[in-house]
């Protein structure tokens, strides 16, 4: 995405949007610490911009600015300058090395799970910089990375591999599994080849580097599919942001333009699909009134909102869109102390938004959203993929698709 | 293919969202495109409809033949007003005001604008100058100050609270959480002050304005009125927040943050248009379009030294004269030439000169509007959106 500070006409737009600028005021807010700033900045110079770190990269900047700024992007530049000339706080490291905790972690889930709702721990985490305001991910034994890696007929016209990310590998596989089922059963051949972390907590955490070798590694085996006349497919909207943005842009990834250009939303696939006649599925009736909170980085990616476009199809269903809020986790950034008011505060205005519709679920497909709203509100939070599948789950395209689903 | 949209839109402004909401409401699959958010954003939330005269519709007939006005006529105006009112008060804000009557806010520089139909909160606003007036503002709070007010009128005062932040997007907030409300109504309980009206800066909130405006009138019995301030403008964003969600209701689908990268043409009709950003581009495929993109200001007009450009579809625009023809010397004279540079259309909205047969024109970019002269802005993006929704509705 281009960005020109230059183009700022000062409107104030963007201040308008920040979720973190309305509650909190040690942040300038990102026209000031975008365009404005930007004009002082030097690349032969140290950046000491501190307050940089208070951006949680939500892009609702970005996505808001008529004039093409992208604040946002001027922002996260500004951010890995500081987090490379800076000691990185234990919480960033942490926070930007998940896919290793995640690992880690899934290998002894039963432990983890068992230790962090404790008072000792929560008293460790506190010290290391970590909120628990929520409580920290459960992680799970059985994750993508170790379940069956293709299904679906090998000579299917439409081929894709499926990046599922972090948090549906360590905390819910099972999403994961229902997507891969869910596109097998539309005459799709899915492959989850190996794969690590997309990058984007250790961008947002800092750490370019490590975010580029990341990256790196996965751009290497995506492409390798491409090639192959395969698509590749995300249902989380953050690492899809990603590898269609950050891949092609700051991270560099030679690769970049060539998977920004072949990668899709699953639903905006499906709905591929539909529309080239590929499949003509039925929805079954689902009698329920659903809180659809669309995630920043959904809305980020320019794309519509494709679930919305494929609920439209099912019978019963009351969607409500939710889009003016933020639900305050924004990946690692609210699991880090000094951001727990922020987070919470915005969470609070994004749960009271739910609560006005009165909704029998509640839908994201972010992870970070549906644990953190999910818990708030105690509404049950499910991803958008396990609604569809569950309208198709008896359908003549869907009946391969059984299996467990939490509706 | 069968074409997805009945009708995709470009451009989010008050214009392109009402012409959506009235294509929903028949039935029609409507799209909206927005690189950004719009000038309502900005605006002072009133609905200005003609500034001239006591009353606006009135002044239509005197307005010069070619304004777009005319396109709509003074009924049609009349009941896309009302139309617009329906939706604010489902959504929350009910507007007050008479379509046949202009009437006063006062401004955050303490003089009266012209304007039409007002939120709520801004009712009281049309004050006697005799009936006492008491301003309140908040300590250091950015762009706004109470002596600016109270100096030109002789029986005015004000006080200051201390709310802790300083900007208006962090004290709306604030407005939104009960123990900050009740805090302010008790202190504005505890205020001496002579019977008469208290004036706020308009920071009653974003989402929960008209509650917590009900709450601090009923609180402190009195009559309360907002006043809008520069931007970020709460008055504006409720506005912009109230007629997205109602398009979101009517299940009309958002592509935002993107611009136009490409219009797909097939003989005389367009087909689809690609959005602009990184990788593969989306597309949009519409049987009918309407270019709602705004003026100079939000980039659907270009201006460059010699020539105006419209942006999307590169259609013909008309441009006043020469370069040295579109300012008049004195800069803050109402009417400089260039003001009336747009995109002329047909009795339908469609544009002259083109051969495209589905595409409709509404809004700011229309040429002869002179928004800033005429002081019709929003009133004319409403009036123009919906009638060009009408006259594109019967086609498809
Ligand atoms: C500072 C200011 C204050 C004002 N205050 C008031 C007021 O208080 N009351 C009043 O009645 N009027 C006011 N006006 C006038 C009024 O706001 C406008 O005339 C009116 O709202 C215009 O609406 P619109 O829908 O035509 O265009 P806009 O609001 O300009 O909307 C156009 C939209 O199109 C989008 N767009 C542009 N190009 C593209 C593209 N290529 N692809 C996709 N999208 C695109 C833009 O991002 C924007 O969202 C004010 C104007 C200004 C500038
Ligand atoms: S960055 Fe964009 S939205 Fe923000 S003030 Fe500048 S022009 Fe306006
Ligand atoms: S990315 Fe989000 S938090 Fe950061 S400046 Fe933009 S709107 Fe604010
Ligand atoms: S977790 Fe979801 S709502 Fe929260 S910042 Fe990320 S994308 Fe936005």
């Amino acid at each position: 995405m281009e960005f020109d500070f230059q183009h700022c006409i000062r409107c104030t737009v963007c201040v308008a949007n920040c979720p973190v600028f309305k509650v909190d005021t040690n942040f300038p807010g990102p026209k000031q610490s975008g365009p404005d700033a930007e004009r002082f900045r030097s690349d032969n110079e140290a950046s000491v911009d501190r307050w940089v770190q208070l951006c949680s990269q939500c892009k609702r900047c970005d996505v808001a600015c008529p004039y093409g700024v992208n604040p946002a992007q001027i922002i996260l530049r500004e951010q890995t300058r500081y987090g490379e000339g800076h000691f990185r706080p234990f919480a960033y490291r942490l926070f930007a090395n998940n896919y290793w905790l995640g690992a880690l972690n899934s290998m002894i889930a039963p432990v983890v799970n068992l230790m962090t709702p404790r008072m000792f721990v929560k008293r460790v985490l506190h010290l290391f910089g970590i909120s628990t305001s929520i409580p920290l991910p459960q992680y799970r034994v059985h994750s993508m990375n170790r379940s069956w890696r293709w299904k679906g007929r090998r000579r299917s016209r439409k081929k894709v591999v499926f990046f599922y990310g972090c948090f549906i590998n360590y905390n819910r596989p099972d999403i994961g599994r229902g997507v891969r089922d869910l596109l097998a059963s539309l005459g799709v051949r899915v492959v989850i080849p190996r794969q690590v972390c997309c990058g984007l907590p250790a961008l947002g955490n800092g750490d370019i580097a490590t975010a580029r070798k990341f990256a790196r590694k996965n751009a290497r085996i995506l492409a390798g599919y491409i090639d192959r006349g395969y698509d590749v497919i995300y249902t989380c909207t953050s690492c899809g942001l990603s590898l269609t943005q950050d891949y092609p842009g700051i991270l560099g990834v030679p690769e970049g333009k060539k998977i920004s250009e072949n990668t899709y939303n699953l639903h905006e696939y499906i709905l591929k699909l539909v529309e080239q006649e590929y499949i003509k599925p039925t929805f079954e009736p689902l009698h329920r009134k659903v809180a659809y909170h669309i995630p920043c980085h959904l809305r980020a990616l320019g794309i519509g909102y494709p679930a919305v476009r494929l609920f439209e199809k099912i019978p019963g269903l009351e969607v409500h869109i939710l889009e003016d809020n933020c639900c305050g986790l924004a990946g690692s950034y609210g699991f880090k102390k000094k951001h727990e008011e922020t987070s919470a505060r915005l969470c609070a205005d994004a749960v009271r938004a739910i609560k006005a519709v009165g909704p029998d679920i509640l839908v994201s497909d972010c992870g970070a959203c549906k644990m953190q709203l999910g818990y708030f509100s105690g509404i049950p939070a499910v991803d958008p993929s396990e609604i569809v599948r569950e309208s198709l789950r008896n359908t003549r395209e869907g009946k391969r698709a059984k299996g467990d689903s939490r509706l | 293919m069968n074409a997805i949209y009945d009708v995709v839109i470009i451009g989010g402004g008050v214009s392109g969202m009402m012409a959506a909401i009235s294509l929903a409401e028949k039935g029609r699959k409507v799209a909206v495109i927005s690189k950004g958010d719009p000038v309502c954003c900005f605006s002072t939330g009133c609905i200005d409809v003609l500034a001239d005269g006591d009353d606006p519709l009135k002044g239509i007939g005197s307005l010069p033949d070619n304004h777009p006005y005319h396109l709509v006529g003074e009924e049609a105006v009349a009941h896309s007003l009302e139309l617009f009112r329906g939706i604010m008060s489902d959504g929350g804000m009910p507007y007050v005001g008479e379509v046949h009557a202009n009437r006063k806010v006062l401004a955050s520089l303490g003089r009266c604008k012209i304007t039409c139909l007002v939120p709520e909160t801004m009712a009281f606003s049309a004050f006697d100058p005799d009936e006492y007036l008491h301003v309140v503002s908040f300590y250091k709070m950015k762009d706004f100050y109470p002596q600016y007010i109270t100096s030109r009128y002789a029986n005015a005062g004000y006080s200051v609270f201390d709310a802790q932040v300083t900007t208006t997007a962090g004290i709306a907030e604030k407005f939104e959480n009960r123990p900050f409300l009740e805090t302010f109504i008790s202190w504005l309980q505890g205020l001496d002050i002579p019977e008469g009206r208290i004036a706020i800066p308009a920071v009653l909130g974003r989402s929960l304005a008209g509650d917590v405006y009900h709450e601090i009138s009923a609180g402190c019995g009195r009559k309360i009125f907002e006043i809008p301030t520069l931007p970020p403008s709460m008055p504006g964003l409720r506005l912009f927040d109230i007629l997205k969600k109602a398009l979101l209701q009517k299940g009309v689908n958002l592509y935002w943050g993107r611009g136009i990268y490409s219009v797909e043409k097939l003989g005389n009709q367009i087909e689809a248009v690609t959005l602009a950003g990184a990788g593969r581009a989306t597309r949009v495929e519409g049987k009918a379009f309407i270019l709602a993109s705004g003026s100079f200001v939000s980039g659907g007009l270009h201006a460059s030294m010699d020539a105006v450009t419209e942006t999307v579809f590169d259609l013909p625009t008309y441009l006043p004269g020469g370069r040295e023809t579109w300012f008049n010397d004195d800069f803050f004279a109402a009417g400089h030439e260039i003001e009336k540079a747009g995109v002329r259309v047909d009795s339908s909205f469609r544009p002259v000169d083109t051969k495209i047969e589905n595409l409709y024109v509404c809004g700011s970019i229309l040429a002869f509007s002179e928004v800033m002269k005429y002081r019709c802005g929003h009133g004319m993006a409403i009036a123009t959106g919906v009638a060009a929704a009408e006259a594109c509705g019967g086609p498809v």
